[in-house]
């Protein structure tokens, strides 16, 4: 998708009021009745690379494709992350060594996977033992620059995995479309969005703002601190809260997009990591698939309301925070 | 206020670990690519090391309440990914947490004597839950299919998409069966 097609359809969002989008969420783990954020709590994230290739990308270039992959994600001026290769390991990245493993694997079990992060996690205090991400040999590879026709594109899947591993759960914020034969993506304003677009494409090389506000604020630095701001509120249906909704935030001096979901059974919702100035605010249930790539299956997330937005533009001052939001929502 | 915020958001954003790149399922393909479709409910999971001794998978083990496509037997066994053995928990981003007790339609898939798998990892699993308030039990997510030909948009909040009964539910799976609604 070109970047005029990105500014049409964010412009779209505020016209017609029908482009689905949505935020970042981050991994948490339970430590006892607490839940936490998964995050390393020293740097460098220290990896290896599992010494074997697939057809058309060896070993070496699956070290270089996820070198890339990591330095995407420390360029980030608003977080401070970093990452070291330690070497090559003949262990596949499931093995429970301790050692954080990136390689390919063949799981023909998982046939709709192109590539996943697994943590091992100590239950007692919420602390990464080790973390691995696998790419499935299931399906045919690329690393060239442009793409190729009908090959997924290791760098794309490499940097969707890696802001897994950093703590990023998923965004929603993608479209999607049916047709017989299947479904695809037709646009994404994250790469933490968890459906992968066709085969061919290289467009997942980038980071959007999304992403950008997601791991600014599990790691954030003073220019995060100082410079972005945050919008918070609750929804609310009837007058109860409502768990699940999906707020997005469009920035109308960047026209870009930056969410969050509420998150709490009183409607709670906070957006972090934004842009300062004013914002367009929309409300949407996660009506469109798989909620468990989302949250947790216990939650009882509500999907039955009516798009909303609000009937306010809200202004994000610098190093601060607008609160009080309040977006009501109808039932379909 | 920063400190508030940051609280608030360690506090409300932690959620339990999912995420994965997914090549997604339209439902005909997700009838079609399973060998048993069997409504359910889990009456046991427990977690194992894989066969290399490299993971943990969970064995989940539900009572079939009826069978939309295939039937093994009053029982289905199937694996997912992760689990907990001791005080270490390997979790694979974007698997099924499955519990005992949940009640759910499985789309599963075997191959060879291997144990059967969810199709597409969580998109063959939708949960059935009581409605508060009608007492009727719903299927979730919403099925998302194609009609006929034309591409269709997915837009979210669309009013004509809903939560369906189990019996629409495994009327819609019969449906895509037989090749209807395409």
């Amino acid at each position: 998708m070109t970047r005029g097609a990105v500014l049409f359809l964010t412009g779209a969002l505020v016209a017609v009021f029908s482009v689905p989008t949505a935020a970042y969420l981050k991994l948490g783990t339970r430590v006892g009745t607490r839940t936490v954020t998964l995050k390393w709590s020293q740097f460098p994230i220290r990896y290896f690379i599992t010494d074997r290739g697939t057809t058309g990308v060896t070993s070496t270039q699956l070290r270089q494709t996820v070198q890339t992959a990591f330095s995407t994600w420390e360029a980030v001026p608003t977080s401070t992350t970093s990452s070291e290769f330690v070497g090559f390991t003949l262990a596949n990245p499931s093995s429970r060594d301790g050692a954080t493993v990136i390689g390919f694997q063949n799981r023909p079990d998982l046939e709709r996977t192109l590539g996943a992060t697994s943590f091992i996690v100590d239950t007692t205090t919420g602390a990464i033992v080790e973390s691995d991400i696998f790419f499935n040999t299931a399906f045919p590879w690329s690393v060239s620059a442009q793409g190729e026709t009908g090959l997924f594109d290791l760098e794309s899947i490499a940097l969707h995995e890696i802001g897994h591993l950093h703590g990023l759960a998923h965004s929603a914020m993608g479209e999607t479309e049916l047709r017989a034969g299947g479904r695809r993506v037709i646009a994404a304003e994250a790469v933490m969005f968890p459906i992968a677009f066709s085969a061919g494409t290289i467009l997942g090389r980038t980071l959007k703002t999304d992403d950008i506000a997601g791991i600014g604020d599990i790691y954030p630095n003073s220019t995060y601190t100082r410079n972005t701001g945050s919008i918070s509120g609750k929804v609310t249906k009837n007058g109860a809260g409502v768990l699940g909704a999906h707020v997005i935030a469009f920035d109308m001096r960047t026209q870009t997009l930056v969410g969050g979901f509420s998150l709490s059974e009183d409607g709670t919702f906070v957006i972090a990591g934004l842009d300062p100035g004013p914002h367009v605010l929309r409300v949407e249930p996660l009506d469109d698939g798989d909620i468990e790539s989302f949250f947790d299956a216990t939650l009882n997330i509500d999907v039955n309301f009516q798009p909303q937005f609000y009937d306010k533009i809200v202004v994000v001052p610098k190093g601060g925070g607008t609160s009080g939001v309040e977006l009501n929502v109808v039932a379909k | 206020m920063r400190r508030f915020i940051l609280i608030l958001m360690l506090l409300l954003c932690a959620r339990e670990l999912r995420a994965t790149v997914l090549v997604p399922a339209e439902f005909h393909e997700i009838v079609t690519g399973s060998q048993i479709i069997v409504y359910g409910r889990v009456t046991s999971v427990r977690a194992e090391w894989s066969d290399d001794r490299s993971r943990i998978d969970s064995i989940v083990t539900v009572m079939a309440g009826s069978y939309l496509k295939g039937g093994p037997g009053s029982t289905v066994t199937f694996r997912v990914p992760g689990g907990q053995i001791g005080r270490y928990r390997n979790v694979m981003v974007g698997a099924p947490q499955l519990q005992a007790g949940e009640e759910a339609v499985l789309f599963l898939r075997a191959s060879g004597p291997s144990i059967a798998h969810i199709f597409g990892l969580s998109q063959g699993l939708y949960r059935v839950k009581v409605d508060g308030r009608s007492g009727r039990r719903l299927v979730v997510p919403p099925v998302l299919m194609a009609d006929g030909d034309a591409t269709q948009t997915i837009a979210r909040g669309d009013r004509n998409r809903r939560q369906l009964s189990l019996d629409e539910f495994a009327a819609t799976v019969r449906q895509a069966m037989s090749g209807g609604a395409r």
